[in-house]
């Protein structure tokens, strides 16, 4: 046996291995993987490790420990070595799972229907009517199936004898499938050979059942069956897996706001209007649900879901109130209620945990604290797990002292010696280090009872506590290989080859978030363009003490809100205050800074759909705000870099992404603000008069263009032909206009006639215009146009957003007569 | 024994700065039957008129409207007319009851046939949650031994003694620690501390949600809370079932109290609870108008 291997890997320790069953001696179904790493020359496994850091980076596996839009994401920490695990031992843990999933199901059956368990004092009403998760508007509701549980998870340990326990159960919206998944995706490929001849289970079947119980129990009516994955959206911690998983199960991804209400029905904004939505399977909890029955605070989830689902109008997995079960509370209650329920006994113990509700329990959790872990109860209380042992005289005092005060919050759980597993040690060329570990296993209903994944997440503690399991903890994770005897079934829910009749040309049934997304996406880019712009002009003149142009640009800016309007006759000083606001201070609404900060917000909600480019274009510029330019010539070379930053976002919308519909909202947006800004510039310099100002062709970024065309400084004549008239200035307002009503046309092609007839006169009214007659300040025509394209712009802004965005201008079916 | 007819008026008046262009409601106007009231006639009337409407029972067994608006609008207005008899309590003493530990270790026992319908009522809620303060505020008056409704009686007492009615002084979100200390409130507060007190020491106490009579009886004092919803508190006193408790006016509920819906506390039966789409700023304007059978309505009420 290769020594190498083994040499700094601790064999005597108290706990389980997973690798050794007695010092130097590998467990039998260890070898075959042992047996190739002993193998491998050291730029192999380089390769391998490299090849995991880069399928994670690439597949943009993260975890988010600090939601933060400025992308504060961690990547996923994932092992070489997989968890092993033979087939007998397997077959004791799969049959485990379904039975405790089975019996959990039962239990909230009974809770949300007939409460026999408690009239028959196998459950306290303690850790019901006590529980902050007993969600009383979803008592008495029917369940499609009777099923509560479609997935459920358990946290599972080995202790040093070999036997397995249940830590915790996962009941209301599990995480962690998702990353076993894709944990799978990259080890398989590492290791492949190895993972074919040791005949590992797939797991793609399991996502398969997960899928067709859903449909088969799904509502009908209203066409075929449309499930959802519901998201609380791209803050979550877990925010990638629920990505991954909508895109490997084929469910549109929404947030609370994509859906509505209404009939009692649950329906999915999209571009075309709204589509029925059959299931909802949620990653929001329980209480967030639901904003009219259940939090009143939660902006995140859909008024009037409680009521859709008791009317039996949707499949909500897992049932709302499932998070009830997730109270360790529950654990030293369940043998009983097994037999009680299923007439078998409790095949997988749970660790001993005791809950100090019970006068008895609280006493006895006091006296052994220090062989103890006291965790909250229930998981909404919020509380911090801690080990008695770590706790110095005072911390125990005090932790005595509130669990006295408060003892229905807090369970008390026995400790348990992880087993340990080797994971590679990347520090060394060849070696291999013990790691405590844990595993989370899954279960999903079938028409035949629970199925279990046939693998799962295994977490692994950090190096320093290998008491705590937690990847908000800096633990890592690995694949899960559990061996059969028999074949392995390869259906596989990825494609691997596409025919032609599966192409996709154009992304069908956006949905109306992700477009009003976009659409301000390319509002927001604009208008830090031409803030920035203004900006830019000012501090120029400002610096050159061009004092006629500096007051026109003071005056525009006082116009549009980006300067207070009494600093005419400040000292310079505040002057500079003022402009150093406008552009750096985010708090002062309307500044660029402020902008920038709307375009990072919206950014975020579509990284999903924006290349990682975009986001580090716009992060960077965000980041150089914390370092705040000290003096004007320093702003004047932020304002560059924005302006450069805009134009290059510009450039990636125009070269990189599909023209979809999409795209097309993106871009009505940018039209919508650029046409505003320069019809209400051009009118503002009108209505200065005097000579044509140097700064207009500046805003409109057409300075070359004009020179190059007239060898003359500027005049009005030109200066307007080339900023209102000229169809090939992409700044001119006809070129803004014009590309706005086709791209309504083209849009009303798809969806349907858009009310714009102010937009189509002012248009008709534009193309009217005289340049020997209007070209020229003064003139009311020229005045005219501008104002109403300015206008008609705006209300077709407002329009849109009702039409597509919040569909609040859908009829109802009927309205009741009192 | 007395039977009297009531007519109640509750209307309540939304008003928006913008305007809303969804809005989903639920209501708790509709009064419960009881072994001494019952409900002649009821309507719930809303302008504008609803999309949706619908009633149902809640988890507490009270009627539960809720109904949806899909047009814009800037005002809602909702009423509820009811017409109610309400027989007054026989002249038969106190209740028996037996001494509170008795009842509070009854509901601690764990086993089979546990009191599951008053242990509802036992455990912290959204707006009350039991605490060691009030036990010890609770304990000045349960002593040892003592029967549970001469004790509760006590308590009611004590509450109305040492507390201030002030509407300036709580919101809905002030904590019972605040209120403790402070000393002043109105008729929620009151019931929430007395119902928290009673929780902390393992008893099951509800709140309950109403209408009291209008015109003060001649020669009796005008009772605080008349012209707005008004709440007390219930407790359970096994032998004679739940007990109503009014520690606003110090009074055992009878023939001038108007039982709408009882829960846990104040969050379980707010009268009006729901979502909107758009409004901004609004102002709600709420009247409660009680008249007995005999007496003419005011006009314009």
């Amino acid at each position: 046996m290769p020594r190498q291997l083994l040499a700094h890997y601790p064999q005597s320790g108290s706990r389980y291995d997973e690798l050794l069953s007695s010092p130097w001696t590998l467990r039998p179904h260890w070898r075959s993987l042992f047996d190739t790493l002993a193998r491998a020359r050291p730029e192999q496994m380089a390769e391998r490790l490299g090849s995991v850091r880069r399928q994670i980076r690439e597949n943009g596996v993260t975890y988010n420990v600090y939601a933060d839009p400025r992308g504060v994401e961690r990547p996923w920490e994932l092992d070489v070595l997989p968890l092993i695990i033979p087939p007998d031992e397997w077959q004791q843990i799969s049959s485990a799972i379904a039975q405790r999933a089975e019996l959990l199901n039962r239990i909230l059956l009974d809770v949300y229907g007939p409460q026999q368990m408690l009239e028959e004092g196998l459950l306290p009403p303690a850790l019901i009517y006590g529980h902050s998760g007993f969600l009383r508007p979803c008592h008495g509701m029917a369940v499609p199936g009777n099923i509560h549980l479609h997935l459920y998870a358990a946290d599972l340990a080995r202790s040093p004898d070999g036997r397995w326990w249940v830590l915790a159960d996962r009941t209301q919206a599990p995480s962690g499938a998702g990353y076993s998944l894709e944990n799978r995706l990259v080890i398989s490929r590492v290791f492949g050979e190895q993972f074919r001849d040791l005949r590992v289970e797939h797991l793609a079947s399991f996502f398969a059942t997960l899928r067709d119980t859903l449909t088969q129990n799904a509502p009908q009516g209203d066409g075929p069956p449309l499930t959802v994955l519901l998201t609380p959206g791209p803050y979550n911690e877990t925010y990638f897996e629920h990505a991954y998983l909508a895109r490997y199960l084929g469910f549109p991804l929404v947030e609370g706001s994509d859906l509505l209400v209404r009939d009692g029905k649950v329906w999915l904004k999209n571009l075309s209007g709204l589509r029925r939505v059959h299931v909802i399977l949620r990653r929001l909890d329980d209480d967030f649900c639901d904003p009219l029955e259940l939090r009143a605070d939660s902006a995140i989830g859909v008024p009037g879901l409680v009521d859709a689902a008791r009317q039996g109008n949707v499949l909500i997995a897992n049932s709302l109130g499932s998070n009830l079960l997730e109270s360790g509370a529950l654990l030293g209650f369940l043998p009983r209620l097994c037999e009680r329920l299923l007439g078998e006994p409790l095949a997988m113990p749970s660790l001993a945990t005791w809950w100090c509700g019970e006068e008895a329990a609280l006493e006895d959790a006091i006296e052994k604290l220090d062989h103890l872990v006291i965790k909250p109860a229930f998981p909404q209380l919020r509380i911090e797990s801690v080990f008695g042992q770590d706790l110095d005289r005072k911390e125990r005092a005090a932790l005595i002292a509130r669990m006295r005060a408060r003892p229905h919050h807090y369970v008390a759980q026995e400790l348990v010696q992880l087993s340990q597993a080797p994971v590679w040690d990347t520090q060394h060329p060849r070696r291999l280090a013990a790691r405590a570990v844990g595993l989370r296993v899954f279960a999903c209903a079938s028409p035949d009872g629970y199925t279990v994944m046939p693998g799962g997440l295994t977490r692994v503690a950090s190096e320093h506590d290998a008491r705590v399991i937690a990847m908000q903890r800096g633990g890592s994770s690995k694949d899960t290989w559990v061996m059969t005897h028999g074949a392995v079934n390869t259906f596989s829910l990825l494609r691997r080859s596409i025919s032609p009749s599966e192409l996709v040309r154009t992304g069908t049934n956006l949905s109306s978030r992700v477009v009003e997304n976009l659409f301000w996406f390319g509002r927001y880019c604009e208008r830090c363009d031409n803030t920035a712009r203004l900006l830019r002009a000012l501090i120029s003149q400002h610096i050159e003490h061009g004092d006629v142009a500096r007051h026109a640009l003071m005056r525009l800016c006082q116009h549009t809100g980006l300067l207070p309007d009494e600093l005419d006759t400040a000292p310079t000083a505040e002057i500079e205050a003022a402009i150093r606001s406008a552009a750096l201070d985010a708090r002062h609404p309307g500044s660029l800074a402020a902008g920038l900060q709307q375009l990072s917000g919206v950014a975020f909600s579509l990284r999903e759909r924006l290349s990682i480019d975009n986001w580090h274009i716009i992060s960077r510029l965000a980041g150089d705000l914390d370092s705040t330019p000290a003096d004007l010539g320093e702003v004047l070379q932020w304002l560059d870099q924005c302006v450069l930053a805009m134009m290059t976002l510009s450039g990636f919308a125009l070269d990189g992404m599909t023209r979809d519909q999409g795209w097309r909202f993106l871009s009505v947006g940018r039209r919508i603000e650029r046409l505003q800004f320069m019809s209400g510039v051009l009118r503002h310099a009108l209505d200065e008069g005097g000579d044509t100002p140097d700064w207009l062709l500046e805003l409109a970024d057409s300075t070359i263009t004009y020179r190059s065309r007239y060898m003359t400084r500027p005049q009005w004549l030109p200066v307007l032909d080339l900023l209102v008239a000229d169809e090939t200035n992409p700044r001119s307002v006809s070129y803004q206009a014009l590309g706005l009503a086709d791209y309504l046309s083209r849009l009303a092609a798809q969806f349907g006639a858009i009310e714009s007839a102010a937009l189509s006169d002012a248009v008709a009214d534009m193309l009217a215009l005289r340049a020997d007659r209007d070209f020229r300040t003064g003139s009311p025509h020229l005045l005219d146009v501008l104002q109403r394209l300015s206008s008609s712009a705006f209300a077709l802004s407002e329009q849109l957003g009702l039409r597509f965005f919040s569909h609040a201008d859908t009829q109802w079916p009927g309205t009741l007569q009192d | 024994m007395t039977l009297i007819r009531y007519h109640v008026l509750h209307e309540t008046r939304y008003v928006y700065a913008h305007p809303v262009s969804l809005s989903r409601q639920l209501l708790h106007l509709t009064p419960r039957e009881t072994p001494r009231q019952h409900t002649l006639n009821h309507h719930i009337t809303v302008d504008p008129a609803p999309a949706e409407r619908g009633t149902r029972r809640d988890y507490f067994g009270n009627l539960l409207e809720h109904f949806a608006v899909g047009s814009a609008h800037e005002e809602l207005v909702v009423v509820a007319e009811s017409t109610i008899e309400v027989t007054g309590q026989d002249e038969a003493g106190p209740p028996v009851s037996p001494a509170w530990e008795f009842v509070r270790d009854r509901l601690r026992q764990v086993g089979p046939a546990p009191l599951l319908e008053p242990s509802q009522y036992l455990y912290a809620s959204p707006h009350v949650e039991p605490m060691a303060a009030l036990a010890r505020y609770a304990r000045l008056d349960f002593h040892r031994g003592r029967p549970l409704f001469e004790s509760a009686s006590a308590l009611m007492e004590r509450i109305h003694r040492d507390f201030e009615f002030d509407p300036e002084a709580t919101t809905v979100s002030t904590p019972l620690e605040t209120l403790l200390r402070e000393k002043r409130g109105v008729c929620q507060d009151f019931a929430h501390l007395m119902i928290g007190s009673l929780r902390s020491l393992g008893l099951p106490a509800r709140y309950v949600s109403g209408y009291l009579l209008t015109l003060p009886p001649p020669g009796q004092p005008r009772l605080v809370g008349a012209d707005a919803s008004h709440a007390w508190v219930s407790v359970f006193c096994p032998g004679a079932g739940w007990v109503d408790f009014d520690p606003t006016n110090c009074v055992q509920p009878d023939d001038q109290h108007i039982t709408v819906a009882w829960g846990r506390d104040f969050s379980d039966v707010t009268p009006m609870r729901g979502v909107i789409l758009g409004g901004g700023e609004h102002t709600v304007d709420v009247s409660v108008t009680v008249t007995p059978d005999d007496e003419p309505m005011a006009p314009g009420t």
